[in-house]
């Protein structure tokens, strides 16, 4: 296959026109992939110094008539470079039929076991009482307080939609039951929302219990409007 | 979103620290080099909450440094796609508009925000709906959806979107 491609790509340094048919198909196998995607499939290894082998190839072959032409290398160096460019432009084509973007959140695939989600007033909590420890700290110089804690802090408290987080945490730990996993009740909680669409709408992977869902949900986001401050 | 983590770490202390003191200072070391750190895993580590376990030092050698396998327990904060955040707008232009949420930042591309609105140059470049009822300007607040991040050495950048149903502005500071 890169071969094949490789061989495409000397020969579209002599043959202009064929070269657009090549491009795609070694840009699929071996340019991207190698660079890439280093180490999913056991065949890369072998096709990243074969490409190569085979650039260097072409870039090889025409030097002996260089001498005569120099012209014409020029074109042909040009022409590797519009193929080249044509390979990394078409690159990114390549993965997006594969991946329909289904943005699903999936908090716990992404963390290690031992992670438990927090509501933003539950982290607002937590932080407030770490940040006056904090203050007895900073008086010593060498303890300095890092940024992303302030922002932490600050976008915490501008969040902090209750003022009993324990309470909001019982109440919506409810959904559990019904399948909700905890990332999305951490986002339900978060944004407060006030109908069940604007849950479905925001929190699609949630959609395929609607039905099951509607009641419990509606029953939880009345009793979390209770909970929630008046601002 | 937040998390409460167990994460561990092996922590190197210099012999001139063992003593009485031994485990302040490596919780003081642990705090100095771990808190503000960001990784493409776990996010942002924000505060150390507790100290989980200090495992038996092992002296390396040649150096005479012990390492300790410290377990601790802190919050982070990630961002995930597919997740919703309530952000706040830093910067407005004509390619679309930054904002930030806790340490984590954001772009939402003028694609991504509701083809209704548009840019408005000026001294307080805006997007503004044709009616002129919803306006996204500096400090304005968002609720935006993530849907793509990138993790660096020390930062997250997020793309966001506000073009979709029960997303966009929350809070208007020019209403206020």
């Amino acid at each position: 296959m890169s071969e094949k491609g490789g061989k495409g790509f000397s020969a579209s340094a002599a043959k202009p026109p064929k070269a657009p048919s090549f491009p795609p198909s070694a840009s699929s196998s071996g340019l991207e992939d190698g660079s890439v995607k280093s180490k999913k499939r056991g065949r890369k290894p072998k096709k990243t110094p074969e490409v190569q082998a085979v650039r260097s190839d072409a870039e090889a072959v025409p030097s002996p008539q260089f001498g005569g032409k120099g012209d014409n290398l020029f074109s042909k160096g040009m022409l590797g470079k519009g193929v080249m460019g044509e390979k990394t432009a078409s690159a990114p084509k390549a993965p997006s039929p594969k991946e329909p973007i289904p943005l699903v959140l999936n908090v716990e695939s992404e963390l290690p076991n031992n992670t438990k989600c927090l509501m933003d007033s539950e982290a607002a909590q937590i932080l407030e009482v770490i940040q006056e420890q904090m203050v007895a700290l900073s008086e010593d110089p060498a303890i300095k307080i890092p940024v992303s804690f302030d922002r932490g802090l600050q976008y915490s408290k501008t969040n902090n939609n209750y003022s009993d987080p324990s309470a909001v945490r019982s109440v919506i730990e409810t959904l559990a039951a019904h399948g909700v996993s905890e990332g999305e009740m951490c986002v339900i909680a978060n944004v407060c929302p006030e109908t069940t669409d604007e849950v479905f709408a925001l929190v699609p992977s949630l959609k395929g219990k609607k039905i099951a869902l509607t009641k419990p949900l509606n029953q939880v986001l009345s009793e979390v409007a209770k909970l929630r401050n008046t601002v | 979103m937040f998390f409460h983590i167990v994460l561990e770490r092996n922590m190197q202390l210099h012999p001139r620290y063992f003593g009485r003191n031994l485990r302040d200072h490596l919780v003081t070391k642990l705090m100095k080099d771990v808190e503000g750190t960001c990784s493409g895993r776990h996010g942002f580590v924000v505060a150390i909450t507790g100290i989980e376990s200090v495992g038996k030092g092992l002296i390396r050698d040649g150096t005479g440094f012990v390492t300790f396998p410290v377990k601790y327990q802190c919050i982070v904060f990630r961002p995930f796609k597919g997740e919703i955040l309530e952000a706040v707008v830093t910067m407005v232009n004509k390619m679309g508009f930054f904002a930030e949420a806790g340490p984590v930042q954001m772009f939402v591309s003028n694609h991504l925000i509701p083809d209704d609105m548009e840019f408005q140059s000026g001294d307080v470049p805006n997007y503004t709906t044709s009616d002129g009822s919803v306006k996204i300007q500096k400090d304005s607040e968002v609720r935006l959806k993530i849907i793509g991040t990138r993790v660096d050495a020390t930062e997250i950048f997020c793309i966001g979107t506000i073009k979709d149903d029960f997303l966009g502005v929350i809070n208007d500071p020019a209403t206020i």
